[in-house]
């Protein structure tokens, strides 16, 4: 799961040397598009008159999807020496699959929502490391509730049960402690040191990358 | 020389904190250790301390190594990955520094470089675990290494002051079932609270250096209350401190306190570590009037 | 398509580890997402129950559960666990279904599973990995090609030296990211573009837990306020909603339905050749639920013969008028007296007898909802017109505001309720300011104001929004103690009583993207729809879509000679919405959306294999069609048409056993 985030005005209008188009994806629109921040920049960009059109959809990076509704713009898109898009970076590169002979320009920078890659952004986060950690840490992540991910218990930093990284969040080891606690399992951390196997996702990054 | 055989031999052991600089002139750092911590039994080389780049630790180890004064080499998992933080375990043995202290580190955005890349490959625990296996001639991939493995004092840290010193403790043991051999604290303003914890701590059988910083001022004071971590300085403290600026500037009242913390806290403890933050010089000072030298 | 499957069961060695010193096992499954979706359960459950009996534990419960990250309705699904012995909690999912549950249960909570990572996979991009997300896009200077994902390394200033034959030396069957990147720059005579570059640095405090976090706290906030689900379309009201009602020209003919509400039809009162007044009743209601029919016009009547039904697209009785232009009124239509010492009962007939229907939509007649059987203590105004575009109810407000509250006071009085509410979004803040100041002074009146949020006009989510009560499935408001009605409808109300005049006029928004001139009218029932466009300006283009309602619930129409009826409050023109159906992927979103808390998910697949009982089994006919599941699919998939064709099938079921 994902959030777009716009680059700054004057990097986008600086990609724009010739005759352009807007493809604008408000696929996952509910939640993490900046669709109002985009459309004000979408009327700047038509108001400075190398853009054709804005073309906005959804689900831009689903190409079957992509190719039909652009179907109906095929003149604007055919006369467009650029094709700014504004979605995140699955989206830019479905169109520049799409049209390799053009240049394809990103208006967004994306970030991930590390650990929502579930249907709803909620509390709860999962790193996908491939060796589930909870049953000894009573169902909180210490890889995603520990800003450095640390498998081995609380690292000194923590103020007030806040972490040094963010004083807005709750130390994620502090957080395990404490449910342990009150579930009575506290025995449950004495498993030997923990060491992350990068191997267990480095393969599955890789067979996964096969179209 | 290993500070446990020192532990082991009943001795209390002295250490003092350095940071190295920023830049590779160490002229100032070795010439402030030879001048004024003769007394100590072994200076402690911060490793990018608060995430500042600075002088590596392994280098500043060797070279107080080199006008013969002992060392401990800190090491942080914060810039290396297990492959670079075993090959600088073993760079360290063939220098010879064999005393250890094995830290998570701080993060990297709390620096002066925050854009950097945050490693933590490893963390404190599975650091020490890897030492211990280095030990027995293994790498963390299963390699066996060639020839006599190195041999280490392998050091920890704890915060016996913390506000959630239970979850500390419960990091301290899986330290030492890691094969943490001595720790060191935080430094400890509170000498109450620093007694509980080695009323818990004793269990765990391993010796325990209590960590002491000599204040500068009442605004030291009072930063380090709001922002860092295990350290909670109390009003009285900070009340003296404020008595006699003249006296609080000069170092005095800093010494007096941190003196009287040492007296209260050396009965509980194996050993003191000195944080002194840029006044080395007054080290003496508090070591006769810790009753520490004579 | 590829299972994007995101864990699997642990070994059995871990498995039997976990278990060796724990009993009375309660196991939760997530059914998975982002795979093709069957009506095959998943088996790992399965599995892991088998393997628990084996060792001889006692399974206290299981659960499989669709989106177990789903943490409202997996409350709900977990509530039993309480009731029973489990002493502890197996959990097959991904870390998220783990963790939600953990949260949930209180109880100790094991992972039986491992998350594997497909990071870089996201969106519909199901079969590549194209975007690590790193927030410090690229792409502008790699031709649209990735360097972090497609680079082993993810080099940023191009290739290293390791690339043998184009191959990447950490996976010889892929091709070097940099190479690719290099070509097709060249191909488009851009190379400039990388060789002019400055050093490219990776920033990775740029990728912020802070920034993350606090946007996350943001969603989560809004995501369930007031109800589950929902979605907000760009709300796109700004084309109409500044323009003042005015009264739209007089017809020359008009068609009227007998049949413009829910229930049966109104009886005819007149044939061909007869004269009508503007307001004369012409169809009498012809049972319980049904309406009256009155004349929008005075002169003479045509024809009453079959005409296409706006919205139903069948033939309907209808009565032809042919206007005189004179709208003289009928003597009925006089103010009625002594209102103020009427009955409830007296009430609810006289609203029946003026032809008063609900105006937001469904066209339920009024005089049924003030004849409660049950206790009434609040009344709901619903003026939110949560619909995109829409703005007849946003003028009704800011124009007839004190016939608004008129209408509402005969409906607190006529059910006997204590508190009356008028709910208005967010996006109308002329009109909150305009009620809160007219009822500043009316105790037992207060103005709620909502977040915009589709479908909030909808009865259930208005009263789970306003009152925290929640309509039981099958249920009506008046269960739950409310009744909720439109604010154009109140207006009704008080034009009945305050003129006598009957509901033959209402205001139409005419608007979308396609029509010239958008517009708010008052427009008299029978009214051609073609009259409205045309009278608009007409199209822009002849690429166009025309909608009676809002672009969610309104129905779509090719033939434009129908007539505007009491429910009709919009006609809008839009761009046509070209979408073809991929298959299910299970992406959850739909389950998301559902105010209903249904899985949509299933409708489209059980109504493809005619497996009416379980359609019903999954409160198929809790759907009250709202479209959010449509609106949202990844897939495209027109989940609503199935869902229809579901309700009906299921109806004809019933029927023949």
């Amino acid at each position: 799961m994902l959030i777009t985030e716009l680059k700054q005005k004057d990097d986008v209008l600086s990609l724009i040397k010739g005759k352009a188009l807007v493809i604008s994806c408000i696929g996952c629109k509910e939640v993490y598009f900046p669709v109002t921040e985009a459309e004000e920049l979408h009327k700047e960009l038509l108001a400075g008159g190398n853009v054709s059109a804005v073309i906005t959809t959804d689900y831009i990076c689903n190409p079957e999807n992509l190719k039909l509704q652009l179907k109906k713009h095929m003149d604007k898109v055919e006369a467009a020496e650029i094709l700014l898009v504004f979605s995140c970076g699955v989206g830019v590169q479905t169109v520049a699959e799409l049209y390799p002979n053009k240049a394809v320009f990103a208006a967004c920078d994306t970030y991930p929502l590390p650990g929502h890659q579930g249907i709803t952004p909620l509390e709860p986060e999962c790193d996908q490391c491939a060796e589930c950690h909870l049953s000894d840490t009573a169902g909180i992540c210490p890889i995603t509730a520990c800003s450095k991910g640390l498998l081995n218990g609380q690292c000194g930093g923590s103020k007030n049960g806040m972490c040094e990284v963010d004083k807005d969040m709750e130390c994620g080891w502090e957080r395990i402690y404490r449910r342990l606690e009150k579930l009575g399992l506290l025995d449950s951390l004495l498993y030997p040191a923990k060491i992350r196997n990068y191997i267990a996702i480095a393969g599955a990054g890789a067979n996964a990358s096969e179209s | 020389m290993r500070i446990t055989e020192l532990f082991d031999r009943g001795e209390f052991v002295l250490t003092t904190e350095v940071g190295p600089p920023k830049g590779f002139h160490l002229d100032h750092l070795l010439h402030e250790v030879k001048e004024y911590l003769g007394d100590i039994t072994a200076v402690n080389v911060t490793d990018n301390q608060s995430s500042v780049m600075r002088l590596g630790s392994l280098a500043t180890c060797k070279a107080i190594k080199d006008i013969g004064v002992n060392s401990i080499f800190q090491i942080t998992c914060r810039d290396r990955n297990r492959l670079a933080l075993q090959s600088d375990l073993l760079s360290a043995a063939y220098f010879g520094i064999d005393n250890l202290l094995l830290l998570t580190g701080d993060y990297t955005t709390l620096g002066d470089t925050p854009q950097a890349k945050p490693v933590f490959d490893l963390d404190s625990v599975s650091l020490i675990h890897a030492v211990k296996q280095l030990e027995s001639g293994i790498d963390l991939g299963g390699n066996e290494l060639d020839g006599d493995p190195p041999k280490f004092a392998k050091g920890a840290v704890v915060s016996p002051c913390s506000d959630s010193v239970d979850v500390q403790l419960a990091k301290m043991e899986r330290k030492v079932a890691a094969g943490a051999e001595y720790f060191q604290t935080q430094a400890v303003f509170e000498p109450e609270k620093f007694f509980e914890f080695m009323e818990k701590a004793k269990q765990f059988n391993v010796p325990v250096m209590l960590g002491v910083i000599i204040l500068k001022n009442a605004g030291m004071a009072n930063f380090m209350n709001n922002n860092i971590a295990g350290i909670n300085v109390p009003p009285d403290i900070i009340e003296e401190l404020k008595a006699d600026p003249e006296k609080t500037k000069a170092g005095i009242t800093g010494v007096e306190i941190t003196a009287r913390i040492i007296k209260e806290c050396r009965d509980y403890c194996q050993g003191v570590h000195i944080m002194a933050l840029g006044w080395e010089k007054l080290v003496p000072d508090l070591l006769r009037e810790s009753n520490l030298v004579s | 398509m590829e299972d994007y499957t995101k864990f699997r069961l642990k070994h059995e060695d871990e498995l039997l580890n976990l278990i060796e010193n724990k009993d009375k096992l309660y196991i939760v499954a997530c059914n998975k997402c982002f795979k093709e979706f069957t009506l095959e359960e998943e088996q790992e459950g399965y599995d892991m129950i088998k393997l628990a009996l084996a060792q001889g534990k006692t399974i206290e419960g299981f659960e499989l559960v669709n989106f177990l990250c789903n943490k409202p309705l997996t409350a709900k699904i977990l509530e039993s666990l309480a009731q029973t012995n489990a002493e502890n909690v197996i959990v097959i999912s991904c870390g998220l279904g783990i963790q939600t549950v953990a949260d949930i249960v209180d109880k100790p909570t094991y992972a039986a599973s491992d998350s594997i990572s497909y990071e870089g996979r996201h969106g519909m991009a199901l079969t590549k990995r194209l975007c690590e997300a790193c927030g410090q896009c690229y792409l502008n200077l790699t031709g649209g090609i990735c360097p972090i994902v497609d680079c082993a390394k993810s080099l940023v200033n191009g290739q290293c030296g390791g690339a043998k034959n184009g191959k990447c030396e950490v996976d010889n069957t892929k091709d070097c990211a940099w190479e690719r990147i290099h070509d097709r720059l060249s191909a488009q005579n851009r190379l400039s573009v990388l060789t002019s570059q400055p050093v490219q640095l990776r920033d990775y405090s740029k990728v912020s837990f802070k920034f993350v976090n606090d946007y996350v706290k943001t969603l989560r906030k809004s995501r369930y306020e007031g109800f589950y689900g929902g979605i907000h379309p760009a709300e796109r009201k700004e084309l109409s909603e500044h323009i003042a009602l005015t009264p739209f020209p007089a017809p020359a003919t008009v068609v009227i339905p007998l049949s413009q509400h829910t229930g049966a039809p109104a009886e005819a009162l007149v044939q061909a050749g007869d004269l009508v007044k503007r307001g004369q009743k012409i169809g009498d209601s012809a049972g319980y639920i049904s309406s009256t029919i009155h004349s929008s016009v005075s002169g003479k009547v045509l024809a009453v013969e079959p005409r296409r039904h706006p919205t139903t697209g069948n033939d309907v009785m209808s009565v032809v008028i042919e206007s005189d232009g004179k709208d003289e009124l009928h003597e009925s239509v006089v103010p009625w007296e002594n209102y103020e010492s009427r009955t409830a009962e007296e009430i609810a007939d006289y609203v029946r007898e003026k032809g008063i229907v609900g105006m937001g939509g469904a066209g339920f007649p009024t005089s049924v909802k003030l004849q409660p059987n049950k206790p009434i203590d609040t009344v709901l105004l619903n003026g939110s017109e949560c619909e995109p575009l829409l703005t007849a109810d946003h003028r009704v407000m800011l124009e007839f505001a004190d016939d608004i509250i008129f209408g509402l006071q005969v409906l607190l009085k006529s059910v006997g309720a204590e508190r009356g509410v008028i709910v208005i979004e967010d996006n109308k803040q002329d009109a909150i300011a305009l009620f809160q100041d007219k009822t500043a002074n009316i105790a037992n009146i207060d103005i709620v104001v909502a977040k915009a949020q589709y479908p909030q006009g909808a009865e259930k989510m208005l009263i789970k929004r306003t009152l925290d009560r929640w309509v039981p499935s099958g249920g009506l408001p008046l269960d739950v103690g409310a009744i909720v009605s439109n604010v154009s409808t109140a207006k009704a109300i008080s034009d009945a009583i305050q003129k006598g005049m009957p509901l033959i006029d209402r205001v139409v928004t005419v608007t979308g993207e396609k029509i010239k001139n958008p517009g708010n009218y008052i427009v008299k029932v029978g009214t051609s729809v073609n009259d409205l466009i045309n009278h608009c300006g007409g199209f822009i283009d002849d690429d166009v879509e025309v909608k009676l309602g809002g672009p969610m619930m309104g129905v779509s129409i090719a033939n434009y000679e129908v007539p505007i009826i009491k429910a009709t409050n919009g006609v809008i023109a839009v761009e046509p919405i070209v979408s073809e159906a991929d298959p299910c992927i299970r992406c959850g979103r739909c389950v998301d959306v559902c105010p209903m808390e249904l899985l949509p998910l299933y409708y489209p697949l059980l109504a493809g294999e005619q497996k009416w009982e379980e359609m019903r089994d999954r409160a198929v006919r809790d759907c009250m069609e709202c479209r959010c599941c449509d609106y949202i699919c990844s897939s495209k998939i027109p989940i609503v048409e199935a869902i229809r064709f579901g309700k009906r099938s299921i109806t004809e079921m019933e029927r023949s056993q």
